[in-house]
C-alpha cells in the first residue's frame, strides 16, 4: 500500500528543475480507474463505514482525518498517511440516499501520489442483499509537460491509484467477514 | 419570428455600443434579440451523425441521431480528443496529442485518408469554411494552421500558454484560442495569421464556441467555475455567469447556453437574455463535450467517465437518450455532422 503511496520519490527535484505549478497545467491525456468489489453485508451496513467524508480509517494507509463542513458540499478533510505525507480533498457530491460522493485532491506532492487535477466518486450498489463498493477516478499525470519521466508518466500515475483503490476496497471487504 | 427577423437583421445594439459596455446589462438588449433569433425557424436542418473521440479507448464511435445506434467505432491511436468537422461534412479532423498528429476521417467511408504530423501536444481543433483547419498545441503555445487535403501545416501561430479550445467564426475571417494558462483568449485573424488581441477571461479557459451569428464568444472557464461572455468585434468582456463546478465546454441552443460540468456531473443552462441560470441538468460522471443541433432542438454531451452519449431536449432541458459510446469520451469540439 504504501509503496503505492510512495510512487514517484524522484518526482519533487524534477518539478523543481522545470519550475512549473503542478496545479496551474496538465498534460491532454487524461486517465482513469476503476476499482470495485462484492462485500458480504447490506448496504446500509457498508455504507455506514465508509460514506462519512470525515473519517476515512477505513483504508489501511489512513494515519487521521482531520476536516471541516462534514458531508457538505464543499466539505474539506486533510488526510495524512502512515508514514508521512498528506492529502487536501474537498466534497464535490454527496448523496446518503443514493450511497454516494465525490471528491476531489486539491493539493498533494507527486511523490505521495504522482497525479494533478485528480477527482473521484465512491459509492455503495445493492447486489440482492450484499454490496458492490465502486471506486472511480479521473486524474493526469505527475508530469504536466511532454516526454515524461517513466516515474511520473501515465502509466505510474494509473499503477499508484489502482494501488490505492485496491488497498482499501481489500480491507473493506475483509473488515466484513471477506 | 420570420418578419421580426428581416425587420431587424441582428442589429439591436451597435458594435460601438457594445464596445462602450461594461456591465453584462448593456448587453441584454443584443442578447435578448440573439435569443429571439435563435427561437426563429432553423437555418440549417439537425444532422445525423456524431463523431465522437475516445481518448482512452483510442477511437471514434460514429453514432445516428436518428436511431440512437452506433454505426462503427474505428481505432484511431495516439489518444484522440479534439474534433472538428469540415466544411460540408466530407471530412473529420480528430487532434491525437499523444500522437501528435492530425488524423483525417472520410465520414462516409469512415477511412482514415491522412495522418498530419502537428506540434507537440495538439488538443483543440476546428474548420474554417474554406478549408482550413485550425488546431491549437498545448505544449508549443501556438495555434498551427494546416491544409489537411495539402501540403499539411502551412502556419504557426503565437498565442497564449497552453491554448486548448478553437473556434473560427461562421465568415472564416477571425479565429480564437482558449489560453488555459494564461486566462485569455487569443484573437486571431485569420487572413494575416497574427494574434491581434489578448482578452482576460476567467481562470484556465478551456473550451471556447462562437455564436452562429459570429458576434459572441463563450469560454468555459475551469477554474473560476464560471462562462465568459465576449462580444468578438468590440474585444472585451461583456458578461460572466457562474456555472458547476469545473465546466469544460460551452454548446449554444434556442437562447440559451449549455455548459458542461466535469465535477458536477451536471449541465448548467442560462439563458441568454437574461444571464441567469435556468438550473441544471444531471447528465453523468465528467460530461466533457458538448454540441448543438443545428436546429437547437437536442444537444449532445459525453460523458468522459461513463463512457455514454447523452441527448438532452433544449427545450424541456431534460434527458431523452443515452448511447454507450467508447473509453473515455471528450469529443471536444464541433462534432456533430
Amino acid at each position: 500500500m504504501l509503496k503505492a503511496f510512495a510512487c514517484g520519490l524522484a518526482a519533487a527535484a524534477l518539478l523543481a528543475v522545470v519550475g512549473v505549478d503542478p496545479s496551474a497545467a496538465h498534460g491532454p491525456s487524461r486517465q482513469k480507474v476503476t476499482e470495485k468489489v462484492e462485500i458480504n453485508a447490506p448496504v446500509d451496513k457498508v455504507w455506514a463505514a465508509i460514506g462519512n467524508f470525515q473519517d476515512m480509517s477505513w483504508h489501511p494507509a489512513i494515519e487521521k482525518t482531520e476536516g471541516t463542513g462534514a458531508n457538505g458540499v464543499g466539505a474539506t478533510r486533510k488526510l495524512t498517511l502512515k508514514g508521512g505525507g498528506t492529502i487536501d480533498e474537498k466534497l464535490n457530491k454527496y448523496s446518503a440516499e443514493t450511497h454516494t460522493y465525490g471528491y476531489e485532491i486539491s493539493n498533494v506532492d507527486v511523490k505521495v501520489l504522482p497525479v494533478n487535477n485528480y477527482s473521484s466518486t465512491l459509492s455503495v450498489t445493492d447486489a440482492g442483499g450484499k454490496s458492490v463498493v465502486e471506486w472511480k477516478g479521473a486524474f493526469y499525470r505527475g508530469f504536466v509537460n511532454n516526454d515524461p519521466p517513466p516515474e511520473l508518466n501515465d502509466a505510474a500515475a494509473v499503477k499508484a491509484v489502482t494501488g490505492v483503490y485496491k488497498a482499501g476496497l481489500d480491507a473493506l471487504k475483509k473488515k466484513f467477514g471477506g | 419570428m420570420i418578419a421580426h427577423r428581416r425587420d431587424q437583421p441582428g442589429r439591436a445594439c451597435a458594435i460601438g455600443e457594445s464596445a462602450r459596455a461594461a456591465t453584462a446589462r448593456a448587453l441584454l438588449p443584443a442578447l435578448v434579440l440573439l435569443a429571439a433569433l435563435w427561437l426563429g425557424p432553423a437555418p440549417a436542418s439537425a444532422q445525423s451523425e456524431a463523431f465522437v473521440t475516445n481518448q482512452t479507448g483510442d477511437s471514434l464511435s460514429i453514432v445516428d441521431l436518428t436511431t440512437l445506434n452506433v454505426k462503427s467505432e474505428i481505432k484511431i491511436g495516439g489518444k484522440p480528443a479534439g474534433v472538428a468537422i469540415g466544411a460540408g461534412g466530407t471530412r473529420a479532423y480528430l487532434t491525437a496529442p499523444d500522437g501528435r498528429e492530425l488524423v483525417v476521417v472520410d465520414t462516409t467511408s469512415l477511412a482514415i485518408v491522412k495522418r498530419v504530423p502537428v506540434g507537440k501536444g495538439p488538443v483543440g481543433v476546428a474548420a474554417g469554411p474554406d478549408g482550413i483547419v485550425y488546431v491549437a498545441d498545448w505544449y508549443d503555445h501556438k495555434l498551427y494552421v494546416v491544409e489537411p487535403e495539402g501540403s499539411g501545416v502551412v502556419g504557426a501561430i503565437e498565442v497564449g500558454q497552453s491554448p486548448s479550445g478553437v473556434a473560427v467564426t461562421p465568415d472564416g475571417s477571425t479565429v480564437l484560442t482558449a489560453d488555459r494558462d494564461s486566462d485569455e483568449v487569443s484573437i486571431v485573424d485569420a487572413r494575416a495569421r497574427k494574434r491581434v488581441a489578448g482578452i482576460k477571461v476567467g481562470q484556465r479557459p478551456f473550451g471556447v464556441t462562437i455564436d452562429p451569428s459570429g458576434r459572441w464568444a463563450f469560454t468555459a472557464n475551469v477554474a473560476s467555475d464560471d462562462v465568459s461572455i465576449i462580444d468578438i468585434a468590440a474585444r472585451e468582456v461583456i458578461g460572466t455567469v457562474k456555472v458547476g463546478r469545473r465546466p469544460y465546454a460551452v454548446a449554444l441552443a434556442g437562447g440559451r447556453a449549455f455548459v458542461t460540468d466535469q465535477y458536477g456531473g451536471t449541465v448548467s443552462v442560462f439563458g441568454l437574455g437574461s444571464l441567469r441560470s435556468m438550473g441544471t441538468i444531471e447528465v453523468g460522471d465528467h460530461p466533457e463535450g458538448i454540441a448543438a443541433d443545428a436546429d437547437g432542438r437536442f444537444v449532445y454531451v459525453a460523458c468522459w467517465m461513463d463512457n455514454v452519449l447523452v441527448k438532452i431536449d433544449a427545450a424541456k432541458l431534460n434527458v431523452v437518450g443515452r448511447i454507450a459510446v467508447g473509453d473515455g469520451p471528450r469529443a471536444f469540439g464541433n462534432f456533430l455532422k
